[in-house]
């Protein structure tokens, strides 16, 4: 995995876009997949499809495949494009009250 | 599925990574960000602030609540030499906390700054190293200029019940500016 990344100068991956077209994009945004495989997929983004079964964050993708961020945004917002990930939006000024006492609740319980 | 996201500040060497480290329910992942930085020089000849790129790394851990909700923990990378152009990684979070150690106080100027300018929620988590002085928190407190509504809270990164109740804090700080 890191092999990989220490051999490719990490924009390679991306064709050398180094900026997604969907600004709305942030490190903790989530991303789930359609359902529908990963038939067609290059590597890169096979391994996404992959790793997005279950949601996961934009952050934890970049982590996980090993590449800086700002290829990870690249490669998920391709995804997203062609639909074949769903973004979970949240609006992080909208918490109510009901979710900060489960967040409490949830942190005691570590 | 929503994500909510916190961010960990304070200078360097102040225990960000192992506060993350103590709470997140996975190893903690880093992945690699570019920044913007301001250079503190100023170009002579334009007198346009100098802009580079740093590529910095950072930590981050998660906390699942439920089927619907996750929480999402970031360290700052530690640039105090630099202005802080943390824009992109605080965008959206919904509190932060400062770690301050008590032997370097001036450290955590930047980020208590940062997050005052931006109105971003916080408490101020005094990582109390050993053989270090015990100031006290009205101390602590006039020495950053803090309000009194912003908790001050004693915290060992090393320590997971230490760290819990820190995040507790922020979290009850969040509730208590909610119901205002």
């Amino acid at each position: 995995m890191s092999s990989q990344s220490d051999l490719v100068r990490p924009f390679v991956i991306t064709g050398g876009r180094t900026r997604a077209s969907d600004a709305s994009l942030r490190i903790e945004t989530m991303v789930q997949t359609n359902g529908d495989g990963i038939g067609g997929a290059d590597f890169e983004h096979a391994r996404i499809l992959e790793l997005c079964r279950e949601p996961l964050s934009v952050g934890e993708v970049a982590g996980k495949l090993d590449v800086p961020l700002g290829v990870a945004m690249v490669l998920v917002d391709d995804l997203v494009a062609e639909n074949r990930l769903v973004v979970h939006h949240s609006d992080p000024v909208d918490i109510e009250l009901s979710v900060l006492t489960k967040m409490i609740d949830r942190v005691r319980a570590l | 599925m929503t994500s909510v996201k916190f961010v960990v500040a304070g200078g360097f060497g102040v225990g960000k990574t192992t506060f993350v480290g103590a709470i997140s329910e996975i190893t903690p992942l880093t992945t690699e960000a570019a920044m913007t930085t301001e250079s503190l020089g100023v170009d002579d000849t334009s007198l346009v602030a100098a802009k580079t790129t740093t590529t910095v790394a950072m930590d981050f851990g998660r906390i699942t609540v439920d089927d619907d909700l996750v929480m999402y923990l970031f360290g700052t990378p530690g640039q105090e030499r630099f202005g802080f152009m943390w824009d992109d990684l605080c965008m959206g979070a919904i509190g932060a906390v400062v770690l301050a150690d008590t032997r370097r106080l001036a450290d955590c100027f930047d980020a208590v700054d940062y997050f005052e300018t931006r109105k971003v929620p916080f408490v101020v988590g005094m990582n109390r190293f050993e053989g270090s002085h015990r100031h006290s928190i009205p101390d602590i407190r006039e020495a950053l200029g803090l309000t009194d509504d912003v908790p001050i809270v004693d915290c060992d990164a090393r320590h997971k019940d230490s760290v819990k109740s820190v995040v507790i804090s922020l979290l009850e700080h969040l509730v208590r500016r909610a119901g205002r």
